[in-house]
């Protein structure tokens, strides 16, 4: 298997289970836009070891999910995951099939490059499909990191050249 | 004095399962089973368009994804009357194929073959002897002394890196691991091919669902338009891929499950004779031949066997009142009309009502409630489901394909078939419809292919998908056979809305706490007498709660604590 894409967005939770959903919400929010070539995002869901493809074809992913770190909720921390005990201690509850598939990529030594936001959530006991008020404050500024990781604000065109297409880094 | 041990959670993958169990002179003398999170999908559907459930209840799990859709989309179809046409029905049985053998194999060896294989042991193997015996049980081209060299070499590495990873929660050294290190070297070897293999068959469902996970349903058949010389639908050259990985499919399940299976079992009979627990099965039944509404066409076949009799086998009517009922004497629930009654579920109420101890803490009231989980029963009796309730129940009717493969299996094994009613039953089941349902997919797949060569390429009827040609009440039941048992979903429908939804999940029925007469369901019932040789480590207990294949994200939902080892085990009381 060769990695001939990339980079995937992949935002990773439980849509049922409101904030620990988060990862859901921000894919389904820059599926609608225009990114650039060679830029992909994905629902993941609760995929586990249905996305193991994915982390094998991408040469880099960037990873959004919930966390119950501790911190104040809608802390967003990004983190540079070499192996699965780097991810956070208490990750939502699809987390051991998330941790399980970063191991058996170590083992199977297919690691891409990861980049991993944690958006601390204050806990999962809601039901629901909404956010609460203060993840969905921060859902912009999660944006606006995943799209500085990306070098996308680097070049704000005043006019855009080529209609609606945003100039590469 | 017996002492208490508390596994919890107990799933290597997903959701929260906190298993009590009483020990006296080794061997366990009660259990409690709990679901410590709570599942309101019911009231989240309230309201919505009927139309719309199946993408919400596909979300219930990432692990039985499909399934739940396939539920969702039959109890609407059932409470509009709408039939499918016969290429929606094969896509969905073609799904539900594949479903099966990703999971089962996935579950063996990712989940389940590490409470049977020492992956520590499997590096003192000797390479050339792994190979012989490879070759001995199975014709797999991977079996040469330079391939499992190799993954020996690659595991040592990976250990060496101080990252135990996936294999950090294994009780390795343990002496109820009983294989020979050649053996383990095999196991552990296919749990990497399987690793590759399982990305590769779930291509089946991102070609008719659209996506992965979490494929596309539709209310009256499926989303994908067949149209063989179009790109940018079904075509012929992704109808051949599917074909190809479901070829590929059946000779993983032939070539390396079902060997790896019955050679590790062999190690294990007097796993044959512990955790058999309740005796009474239950199957819905699934893989419509004739349609969907023609029970006696399916592959397996519905019924209900009680006390282990399996030339009894008792018709279920999942629309009768008196059949099956949930309770909450002992789940975190209240009923309007009292929490000592059972309600059907197209009656049924999702209240919560958490009486438990405020965490953290050490014991579960027991006596009192203890579960999110409600309480399923079906004429009053607790049911097992799953594998072995739908290896026995196609056994009792009497289909040719069981009786083969089970008769089979325990020719092999030199066992009886008492020996099925266990923990090493329950396993070899899983395998043995594995390889049913592997070439039941082909099938199913050569039937569309002839009807689509006749020109039927319809896959879907719309007729009655305006609301405006629904009745003003409506309700209705969809059933299908999940991986791990008999799933339902009840909907009523009112004004075009739903009014309510019932999900009773097939880790409900095996996972639930007791009934109101003090009954045990299936979980309890299989571990009393299990033997446990080492307290601090009662891979035993796994053992034969994993024979069950538990998904507790399906059963219960929210709630989560700190700390997130996969078996937390405390050996409590003294």
């Amino acid at each position: 298997m060769k990695r001939n894409k990339g980079t995937l967005i992949l935002g990773i939770g439980n849509y049922l289970m409101g904030d620990e959903g988060i990862g859901v919400h921000i894919a389904n929010l820059l599926e609608k836009e225009q990114l650039p070539a060679g830029v992909d995002v994905l629902d993941g869901g609760t995929g586990g070891f249905y996305l193991l493809e994915y982390f094998e074809i991408y040469e880099h992913i960037i990873l959004v999910d919930a966390t119950l770190d501790g911190n104040a909720p809608g802390t967003i921390r990004l983190i540079k995951p070499r192996f699965a005990a780097d991810f956070p201690p208490a990750m939502s509850t699809h987390d051991i099939g998330l941790k399980d598939l970063v191991s058996a990529l170590q083992v199977l030594g297919k690691m891409p490059e990861i980049d991993l936001f944690v958006v601390s959530i204050e806990s999962v006991q809601q039901q629901g499909i909404e956010l609460t008020a203060k993840i969905a404050s921060v859902v912009p500024d999660i944006i606006n990191e995943i799209k500085c990781l990306l070098h996308l604000n680097d070049e704000i065109l005043a006019e855009p050249p080529f209609g609606n297409m945003i100039a590469m880094p | 004095m017996s002492k208490r041990i508390v596994v919890d959670p107990i799933t290597r993958i997903e959701g929260h399962l906190r298993i009590e169990a009483d020990i006296e002179n080794g061997k366990i003398k009660d259990a409690y089973s709990s679901g410590t999170m709570v599942r309101l999908l019911e009231e989240i559907l309230q309201g919505r368009d009927p139309r719309d459930a199946w993408a919400f209840v596909g979300r219930v799990c990432g692990v039985c994804t499909s399934i739940h859709s396939l539920t969702s989309v039959r109890c609407v179809e059932d409470a509009l009357d709408i039939t499918i046409p016969p290429n929606a029905e094969l896509v969905r049985n073609i799904m539900f194929c594949t479903q099966y053998i990703h999971d089962h194999v996935v579950h063996f060896y990712h989940l389940h073959a590490m409470d049977w294989v020492d992956v520590v042991n499997a590096l003192k193997a000797d390479p050339k002897k792994t190979s012989e015996l490879a070759q001995s049980i199975s014709h797999w081209p991977k079996s040469s002394p330079g391939y499992f060299s190799d993954i020996q070499t690659r595991i040592k590495k990976f250990v060496a890196s101080g990252q135990l990873g996936i294999f950090s929660n294994g009780y390795w050294g343990h002496k109820a691991y009983k294989l020979p290190a050649e053996v383990n070297l095999i196991g552990l070897a296919h749990y990497l091919e399987a690793l590759e293999w399982q990305k590769e068959i779930v291509k089946v469902h991102a070609i008719f669902g659209g996506k992965n996970p979490h494929p596309n349903y539709l209310v009256g058949g499926m989303a994908c338009a067949i149209n063989l010389d179009d790109v940018s639908m079904i075509n012929a050259e992704r109808l051949a891929y599917v074909g190809q990985l479901l070829q590929d499919g059946k000779d993983f399940v032939e070539q390396v499950y079902i060997p790896d299976l019955m050679a590790i079992a062999s190690f294990y009979k007097d796993w044959g004779a512990i955790g058999g627990g309740l005796g009474n099965y239950l199957v819905y039944g699934d893989l419509p031949t004739n349609g969907y509404r023609d029970p006696s066409s399916y592959k397996f076949p519905g019924g209900a066997i009680l006390n282990k009799d399996v030339s009894k086998i008792y018709d279920v009517d999942l629309r009768k009142d008196d059949e099956v009922q949930e309770f909450i004497t002992h789940s975190w629930y209240e009923y309007a009309g009292g929490d000592d009654k059972g309600l059907h579920p197209w009656k049924g109420e999702s209240k919560v009502k958490y009486s438990g101890p405020k965490p953290p803490f050490d014991h579960l009231d027991t006596d009192k409630k203890y579960s999110y989980l409600k309480t399923p029963r079906w004429k009053g009796h607790a049911m097992e489901v799953g594998p072995l309730a739908r290896v026995l129940v196609g056994y009792g009717r009497g289909r040719p394909e069981f009786k083969e493969v089970v008769d089979k299996a325990l020719k092999d094994l030199n066992v009886p078939i008492t020996a099925l009613f266990s923990t090493l039953g329950r396993t070899a089941a899983r395998g043995l419809e594995s390889s049913l349902t592997a070439q039941w997919g082909l099938d199913f797949y050569n039937q569309l292919l002839t009807n689509i060569k006749a020109g039927d390429t319809r896959m879907a009827e719309m007729s009655k998908f305006d609301p405006a040609t629904w009745p003003k009440s409506a309700f209705g039941v969809g059933h299908t056979e999940a991986p791990r048992g008999a799933l339902a979903h009840w909907i009523n429908i009112q004004d075009e809305k739903i009014a309510n939804y019932q999900l009773v999940v097939p880790t409900t029925w095996n996972a639930s706490p007791r009934d109101s007469k003090g009954g045990m369901s299936a979980y309890e019932a299989a571990l009393i007498d299990t033997p446990v040789a080492d307290e601090t480590q009662p891979l035993e207990i796994l053992r034969t709660i994993h024979s069950f294949d538990p998904c507790m994200a399906c059963s219960v939902h929210l709630y989560d604590e700190e700390g997130k080892t996969i078996s937390r085990v405390s050996v409590l009381g003294d």
